[in-house]
């Protein structure tokens, strides 16, 4: 039996006995009849050959269904792949199923997705986060050792932060989004989570690089992988006081605060820093992102692919109907708030003053890096995972969960959340913000990090 | 900012998304807090006038202008609801229609 198909074997054993989970959308006799086909082509000279690896639904792949977690895509087989998707094949690696996610990758709890929430692997009351949930909760319960996500305000970070694993986000341009169903495309990312900094790294390494079908993707090589750093001499880290204010949960502020004495114990320098537009990150990507998705997906509109509505007297009843069918509550609610700031009357006061104020956030980051810092450390997280339907109630209590992540997207700079505790049990993690195509120092720092931080103990 | 059920009836219209009656309240409430929740961009002085950022490569790279075979596994026909003689078959256009406005 080859090392592939074992390997293959071994995947569907461990993803059947997770389905509780739910954070694999494919039906599990799919799953298994594709990995074991799979295996018997997979490349044997790839440098991922025979490694399981579970995708996000709402990448594009020829194998499986893509929903994007939404009705409006309910069984859609796309037409094409992604091509981080591609590039993971023709590494040799096993494409082991897609993964849960709040609809069209809009939430932080996997609750808004269409077909269930997916449950925390250590607790079945908690969220796993989101929107990246489903590749998070399997990576964390060993189903595979590495899970494609996509992340646009913090999708992957947030979730990798949870569930107690490692997510990076690259910086934008690294990876191409072709074949990645766009919800906010200047923010967008396929990044990845993974059950260590070098799993995931590895499989980073792999989707990256230049691709012709994508414009926004850089021409530039794939991320060369750094070597294990043996300590962090000569680095200098900043610590942006903005992402500690003085009502920082206390077992949060504990273990960033662990982590940062760990850094100093591996010779970095550490320096206080400022980002004085931190507070508008949040109201800023809300504007942002909800008024790209409102083009985005105007697409949706049951004429061409997807589901549609029955009875529409025309194709205005039709367009209306289908979507409003189709789309669950808060994808309604961020295609109604995008577009309404971006009609006439409120274009100003809202989109374009958010667009410059996303210039200032990016300039912040600019500043410090400028001043002599390398990378920045923060929490990746307000908090550790929160119980299922905790946050509902209020939207704009769901938005606050993304407080230290949407910066990086905003600003378009690669980050790594790596887990650095456990407070009461529930995992926590700590995040680098690196300097933009700088993937490889930052991912040196978070190597030097694990290798030191007891993340599985309470703070 | 507030935003009235007959606001939200507007940009629904807008946005070409049905909204049922009884969702009207609920939705004019949650809208009216989110727009209030991002409005405190505006206690930023307007006078930064910074260039827009704008992530990825600053020019779009054309490529040469060559016929290749189509990159899809299947077409529209496979995917469609309703398709017919390569035309995406839909219910009448409505107003569109009687080459009326």
């Amino acid at each position: 039996m080859s090392e592939a198909l074992a390997a293959a074997k071994a995947a569907a054993d461990r993803l059947t006995k997770l389905r509780r989970l739910n954070a694999t959308l494919t039906p599990a006799k799919d799953l298994r009849k594709s990995l074991l086909a799979q295996a018997a082509g997979a490349h044997p000279s790839g440098v991922l050959y025979g490694m399981p690896v579970a995708v996000k639904d709402n990448i594009c792949t020829l194998d499986f269904t893509t929903t994007a977690g939404s009705k409006v895509l309910a069984g859609w087989h796309a037409p094409y792949e992604a091509t981080a998707v591609a590039k993971l094949r023709v590494a040799g690696a096993l494409i082991a199923g897609k993964t849960n996610c709040d609809e069209f990758a809009m939430g932080s709890s996997t609750e808004h997705s269409a077909y269930g929430p997916t449950l925390h692997p250590l607790d079945r009351h908690r969220v796993p986060g989101g929107s990246s949930g489903g590749s998070a909760a399997l990576v964390a319960a060993g189903g595979v050792p590495a899970a494609l996500g996509s992340d646009t305000g913090g999708s992957v970070r947030q979730p990798a932060s949870f569930c107690g694993v490692v997510g990076i986000k690259p910086t934008y341009g690294r990876v191409s989004r072709y074949g990645l169903v766009a919800y906010g495309s200047s923010l967008d990312q396929i990044g990845v989570l993974g059950r260590s900094v070098h799993d995931a790294a590895r499989v980073l390494s792999v989707i990256s690089g230049r691709d012709p079908k994508d414009a926004t993707c850089e021409d530039r090589d794939p991320l060369r992988l750094p070597i294990v750093p043996e300590d962090l001499q000569g680095f200098v880290i900043g610590i942006p006081r903005e992402y500690f204010p003085p009502d920082l949960d206390p077992g949060v502020r504990r273990a960033a605060e662990r982590a940062i004495r760990l850094l100093r114990d591996l010779g970095a320098a550490v320096r206080d820093v400022s980002l004085p537009h931190t507070r508008y990150a949040v109201p800023t990507y809300y504007i942002i992102a909800p008024a790209e998705a409102s083009s985005n997906l105007a697409r949706y509109d049951g004429v061409r692919y997807g589901p549609r509505a029955d009875g529409a007297g025309d194709v205005h009843a039709l367009y209306r109907a289908t979507r409003g069918e189709g789309f669950g509550p808060e994808v309604r609610r961020r295609i109604l708030i995008g577009t309404y700031v971006l009609s006439s009357g409120y274009y100003d006061a809202y989109y374009r003053r958010a667009q410059q104020m996303r210039a200032l956030i990016a300039q912040d980051f600019r500043n410090a890096f400028d001043r002599g810092v390398d990378l920045l450390f923060t929490p990746t997280t307000p908090t550790t995972a929160f119980k299922l339907g905790e946050k509902l109630a209020d939207p704009v209590q769901m938005y606050l969960s993304d407080l230290f992540t949407v910066t990086a997207n905003l600003a378009g700079l690669p980050a790594v959340s790596l887990p650095i505790g456990r407070i009461k049990g529930l995992p926590i993690g700590g995040q680098f913000i690196g300097q933009e195509f700088l993937e490889d120092e930052m991912l040196e720092a978070a190597y030097a990090l694990e290798r030191v931080v007891p993340a599985t103990e309470d703070v | 900012m507030s935003v009235s059920r007959d606001e939200v009836v507007r940009i629904a219209q807008l946005a070409e998304l049905d909204v049922d009656e009884e969702e009207l309240d609920a939705l004019a409430e949650q809208l009216s807090r989110i727009l209030e929740y991002v409005a405190q961009l505006q206690e930023v002085p307007a006078g930064e006038a910074l260039r827009p950022f704008t992530s990825g490569p600053d020019a779009l790279r054309l490529r040469s202008d060559e016929v290749k075979p189509s990159p899809l596994a299947f077409g529209p026909d496979r995917m469609a609801p309703a398709f017919r003689d390569g035309f995406f078959v839909v219910p009448r256009l409505g107003q569109f229609e009687d080459g009326g406005e």
